[in-house]
């Protein structure tokens, strides 16, 4: 045995130089030669700043907070709350249609360079943007927030969709069509129930980043909460208004991500039951 | 008489011929077993037949009894397929996934209102029959590879379909339900007539409930061979 070992074992080849690069470790030293570089720029003598004047003017200024003005604090979070429902509604529905023409396994490749390519574009602009855009086009109101954030979430939705699509079996919903069922059908019994968990659980997600927009793009004027926070920051004596509305918004986003996040593990666990072994 | 046929039929893959000139005339009434090692083609002949893989030569028809000849594209709802994947949707219940087997009947209304009450009895009697009524309203995705495979069965015997291909339709299944599907399979040949064909390995149940083996040979893709079993003799 011995013997066999020091003679018989095959040469193990030798890697040249290029195969030895690790792709994934170059990209993290580029990362760290960027990150340095970066705060070099950033922190300079001439740009910094006195933080702790900083931190006094706001202790001062913005507390104790102003909740004189409660209930329309609480008029425009319901506002905002409508903004993001109704946005998010439409979104979901329109994306629902538009990740069947981008997902591969359902649709021609044409169909589905051209949708990721719309989808994409309507991800690039923040929904700040989009904002300002319907505002133009519609005046400062809600509809224009409603609008901005359904074209946000569509190129989230849309992306998020198709993926659930793509990794879901289609060969179940091809075998219903063979036996008789129409592309509706087959969708509805072969697609469908195996994608709704999925599909509730990204709208959700969905449903609670659309709050935390719709509380933003009221800064340019597309409705709800940020316009009156928008308001109170134009007003001389509205600095203790803005960390009474900046503390309502923070207690509903936090009530929220703690409920979305039940949810999401509710939903998780029925789309992922236990295994049993035959 | 309803007839199955299959005219030079040929399937080429990749370059090589897995079968190639094969014309059969089934009748009804009919247990087919198609026969071969893995990788022969048993399966690609059940899709051939099914038409969800177009053949490469040849043609695939069935005659019904007023002389009317279709193909596997306008015959789905005649059509029962226990696929060799299962092909059930997970997340839904046992019994809805039988009834999905009548899906060419049902329109928008039962997509909103739900299947007819009489269909979901008879959906659960087929389940009582096959042994699992007691998962009709479990999901599908929390139980077995073996009652998963009982339900694609169900689903197909629910349908009612004039010809049945079943790919490897007892793998999952121990001895007692093997022969007991296969000889659900056997009556609704011999007593309804319909025409049924599947993929089998097991020896004993291809001479205890077919009527004809179709051998597939790896080695010579015209090679195949049909021939009667056991003349006469059937449970």
């Amino acid at each position: 045995m011995k013997e066999n070992k020091s003679t018989s074992l095959p040469k193990l080849p030798v890697r040249k130089w290029h195969e030895k690069l690790n792709f994934l470790n170059i990209l993290i030293i580029i990362f760290l030669f960027l990150t340095i570089f970066s705060g070099k720029n950033l922190i300079q003598e001439n740009r910094s700043a006195d933080v702790m004047a900083g931190i006094d003017y706001f202790l001062k200024k913005f507390f104790p907070p102003d909740f004189s003005d409660f209930n329309l604090i609480l008029e425009s979070l319901g506002e905002t709350f409508q903004i993001a429902i109704v946005s998010t509604f439409i979104a979901v529905n329109l994306s629902l249609i538009i990740s069947l023409a981008a997902s591969r396994n359902i649709s021609p490749i044409w169909l589905v360079q051209i949708t990721r390519m719309f989808l994409n574009i309507t991800r690039t602009l923040p929904s700040l943007i989009w904002a300002f855009l319907f505002v133009i086009f519609f005046g400062p109101t809600p509809i224009a927030g409603v609008f901005a954030l359904t074209f946000y979430s569509l190129g989230y939705l849309g992306k998020f969709f198709s993926e659930i699509f793509e990794s879901m079996d289609i060969k179940v919903a091809r075998g219903l069509k063979l036996i008789g069922a129409s592309p509706v059908q087959a969708f509805l019994y072969g697609l469908w129930p195996n994608v709704k968990a999925q599909v509730w659980s990204q709208s959700l997600w969905m449903l609670e980043y659309n709050i935390r927009s719709a509380s933003i793009i009221g800064l340019v004027g597309a409705g709800g909460i940020g316009m009156e926070l928008n308001k109170a920051m134009e007003m001389a004596s509205g600095f203790q208004r803005v960390t009474a509305i900046l503390i309502c918004i923070l207690v509903i986003v936090i009530i929220l991500d703690l409920l979305g996040q039940a949810i999401r593990r509710w939903i998780t666990q029925k789309i992922s039951p236990r295994s049993i072994s035959d | 008489m309803k007839l199955l046929k299959t005219h030079e039929l040929g399937l080429s893959r990749n370059g090589s011929w897995l079968f190639r000139n094969l014309n059969l005339q089934i009748p009804g009434g009919s247990l087919v077993a198609i026969l071969g090692p893995s990788g022969v083609g048993k399966s690609s002949l059940l899709s051939c037949l099914s038409g969800s893989e177009k053949q490469t030569e040849g043609k695939i028809e069935f005659e019904e009894k007023s002389n009317i000849i279709r193909t596997p594209q306008n015959i789905s709802p005649e059509l029962g397929i226990i696929f060799q994947s299962l092909r059930l949707t997970e997340h839904v219940t046992v019994l809805e996934n039988v009834l999905y087997g009548r899906i060419a009947q049902y329109g928008v209304k039962e997509s909103i209102l739900g299947f007819p009450k009489e269909d979901r009895e008879i959906a659960y009697q087929i389940l009582q029959d096959l042994g699992i009524d007691h998962l009709a309203h479990k999901w599908t995705s929390q139980t077995s590879g073996g009652e998963k495979q009982r339900t694609a069965i169900a689903r197909t015997l629910f349908q009612n379909p004039q010809i049945i291909l079943a790919d490897e339709p007892v793998s999952n299944l121990d001895t007692y339900y093997s022969g007991r599907v296969m000889g659900l399979l056997r009556n609704l040949a011999s007593q309804d007539g319909k025409i049924i064909l599947t993929a089998l390995h097991d020896p004993q149940l291809i001479s205890r409930f077919a009527d004809f083996a179709l051998s597939l040979n790896p080695e010579h893709p015209e090679g195949w061979n049909l021939r009667e079993i056991n003349p006469g003799v059937r449970i």
